[in-house]
């Protein structure tokens, strides 16, 4: 066999014979070979005897070599190599003796585990680096652990593998793996699919990355609903500050440009009820964000006015968000309750027909003396978004005068619904039958309910556009106490309230019944309990016949009763 | 000038002032001054027992669904249970009547943020949404 020629012979200093082997063939001049020899008299490494690129020496002949047999793999066309002697034989045996270590160690993992799959995992850590695996294969093994879910022993440490590897990869390499995988069949690797890749990978990456929780991880980005959250409560706050405050002003210029007026018709202007003296605060009373209160009182007619701004709850962000859907407008909220004889008997109510129809279901008033439907006030020249709903014809046309309807026609747009009544009482209550003993207190009211315009965008401004509304309401005052019914029309208003109590009195008869018999039962036991409080015999035998003689005699008066009617119907 | 009553005008000494015509009226021709300082009336806040429909029960309601959500966010350590209580107590304090009491508010308030810190004590991890 041809000994393999030298790598470069142009250069006879730097001849390397065997393209491993680092060791020049001829020593520089005063040199020697130090440490035992290899076959050849060669000083040679481990890597000569792996890759088999042992062959002959320039120096030496050619011939068999009996330590062929310690060399592991064996490339086609090596040429024998002749022996070097029993140091040869030592460094072979030496070298057999240290290939055995790390074999042992392979082997006693071996039993270890009884899976196959893992058995690669820890054997071929040193030859990992020597195998033609591509980085992108490795990909595929993450993917082919998280498959095999057959393992239960090995399930978490391949899973965990599985993480570490996950988060350097992109899925551009895992799509390459797929593809890159082809080479190892499955015929080669029979359940050690996974071993050259994963130990290959972990020679790649000996540290362990482990999977930081997202809270520990520098990034505000992880917090991300939190940030929304904070960002939503801060919008809500301030909403509430804005509207807190549109509010506050729209009242507040309310109030002045009405200030004026209210001063010279009301002697107490603004009172929440607390002073010890009736005196006027001069200031609107906040029950609310979005609701202020002012009380008028001291003029002739009228025991006082309460009036309610009725705003939007602009303060909060929901309601806001609900308007845009609806749009709904503040309004002006007006209640006069009138002295008794200022006013007569009569129930009578304008207003748009949306609003009408609401309040002659929710009021008891309207519902019980205001039995026809809202009619048209065409006839007095009103515009068609009006409404009237009367107890009469005649109230109707005493209230329709010059001036009321000059004030309907202008400001039709404003007005959502005036109402005049003597039976007022408010909404309609839900209670039980039993409860119903009594009927609800009246009193002689007149209501007016005003939007203001803008439609929920109002400025300061608008609230001059009200004033005259205001002025409507003291000449309504000042009207309701000049108008009176003529006879007829008086006649006709008691009947109508005497018959309205009468249907009352009826539903509620057997109400009364039982309670007038339980208080009687009551009134019996507390005297037979006196009776048997009685220490005093004589006197206990004297109250028990009294009591008898009384029952008699009202058994007496009930059948004495009971035959005079018998003799009047006969 | 020394200012003495029975000398201002338009008051004659000796008329008595309280014959209806009240209020500083100045010259004849005026309409007649409707004010009557003596009818009084003082101002008494509607009862609300009797008109329970006329009263808004959101404040109500919202505070009940704060306190229910924090403690469902205590107990369950559920993050988005707290942030709600947070939310529905903001809502009940903007909706609140004047004349309800404070301590109610801040204590459902105080409720809801300790179910924040809470929950974020006990696990660290970022609210994760639930879709």
């Amino acid at each position: 066999m041809a000994h393999r020629a030298p790598a470069s012979p142009g250069r006879p200093g730097s001849a390397r014979p065997f393209p491993g082997c680092p060791v020049p063939a001829v020593l520089p001049a005063g040199a020697a070979w130090r440490g035992g020899h290899g076959l050849c008299g060669h000083r040679r490494g481990v890597a000569d005897f792996v890759s088999f690129n042992v062959d002959s020496c320039p120096g030496k002949e050619p011939g068999a070599v009996p330590g062929a047999a310690g060399s592991r793999a064996a490339p086609a066309g090596a040429s024998p190599h002749r022996t070097g002697g029993h140091v040869k034989m030592k460094n072979l045996y030496l070298f057999i003796a240290f290939l055995f270590i790390p074999w042992s160690f392979a082997l006693a993992k071996y039993d270890e585990f009884e899976d196959g799959d893992d058995i690669m995992e820890y054997d071929d850590n040193d030859f990992a680096e020597f195998e033609d695996v591509s980085e992108d294969a490795v990909t595929e093994s993450p993917q082919r652990i998280i498959t095999t879910e057959d393992d239960e022993e090995e399930a978490t440490v391949e899973l965990e593998g599985q993480d570490e590897n996950q988060e350097d990869f992109d899925d551009a390499d895992t799509q390459e793996g797929d593809t890159e995988s082809e080479p190892y069949d499955d015929e080669e690797f029979e359940g050690y699919e996974e071993k050259p890749d994963a130990s290959h990978s972990k020679n790649k990456d000996p540290i362990t990355i482990v999977n930081v929780p997202a809270h520990l991880q520098n990034s505000w980005e992880s917090y991300y609903m939190e940030i929304l959250m904070v960002t939503g409560l801060l919008a809500y706050i301030m909403n509430y500050i804005i509207g807190k405050n549109k509010n506050n002003r729209l009242a507040h210029a309310w109030f002045n440009t009405h200030r004026e007026l209210l001063e010279s018709n009301f002697a107490l202007v603004g009172d929440d009820g607390t002073n010890k003296e009736a005196t006027s605060t001069g200031k609107l009373n906040q029950e609310n964000e979005h609701i202020y209160n002012l009380w008028c009182s001291g003029r002739v007619c009228c025991e006082g006015m309460l009036i309610q701004l009725k705003f939007l709850k602009r303060q909060d962000l929901l309601n806001v968000l609900a308007r845009m859907m609806r749009p709904a407008s503040d309004q002006v909220q007006i209640k006069v309750t009138m002295n008794d004889e200022d006013m007569d008997t009569y129930v009578f109510a304008v207003g748009t027909r949306k609003a009408l129809v609401r309040l002659q279901k929710e009021m008891q008033d309207l519902s019980e003396f205001c039995s026809d439907k809202p009619k048209s006030g065409a006839k007095y020249g009103l515009p068609d978004s009006l409404a009237i709903l009367s107890e009469m014809g005649e109230v109707t046309e005493g209230m329709m005068d010059a001036k009321m309807i000059h004030f309907l026609t202008h400001y039709a747009d404003k007005i959502e619904s005036v109402q005049f009544s003597d039976q007022f009482s408010g909404p309609k209550l839900m209670q039980e039958e039993g409860q119903l003993t009594k009927l609800p207190e009246t009193k002689k009211t007149l209501l007016f309910t005003f939007n203001v315009p803008g439609s929920g965008n109002t400025s300061p401004k608008d609230m001059e556009s009200l004033l005259p509304l205001m002025s409507m309401v003291i000449y309504s005052i000042d009207k309701a106490k000049k108008f009176r019914l003529n006879r007829e029309g008086k006649q006709k208003a008691d009947k109508n309230r005497a018959r309205v109590e009468e249907n009352f009195l009826k539903l509620t008869h057997v109400q009364r019944q039982e309670a007038a018999q339980s208080r009687r039962e009551e009134k019996k036991r507390a005297e037979k309990e006196r009776i048997m409080n009685e220490e005093d015999p004589e006197k206990q035998r004297r109250l028990e016949e009294a009591a008898l003689r009384r029952e008699q005699k009202k058994l007496e008066k009930k059948q004495m009763k009971m035959k005079q009617i018998k003799v009047k119907a006969m | 000038m020394g200012a003495v009553p029975w000398m201002a005008p338009g008051v004659v000494p000796g008329a008595v002032p309280g014959n209806g015509r009240g209020g500083a009226g100045g010259g004849g021709g005026a309409m007649a001054d409707p004010r009557r300082p003596g009818k009084v009336a003082r101002y008494k806040p509607p009862a609300t027992e009797t008109n329970p429909a006329l009263e808004d029960p959101t404040p109500d309601y919202m505070n009940l669904l704060g306190m229910v959500f924090s403690m469902c966010g205590l107990m369950l350590k559920l993050k988005w249970c707290a942030w709600i209580a947070v939310y529905c107590s903001f809502i009940s304090f903007a909706n609140s009547r004047s004349s309800e009491d404070t301590k109610q508010m801040m204590s459902s308030f105080m409720l809801s943020i300790s179910a924040v810190v809470m929950s974020y004590l006990q696990n660290p991890q970022p609210m994760s949404p639930p879709w």
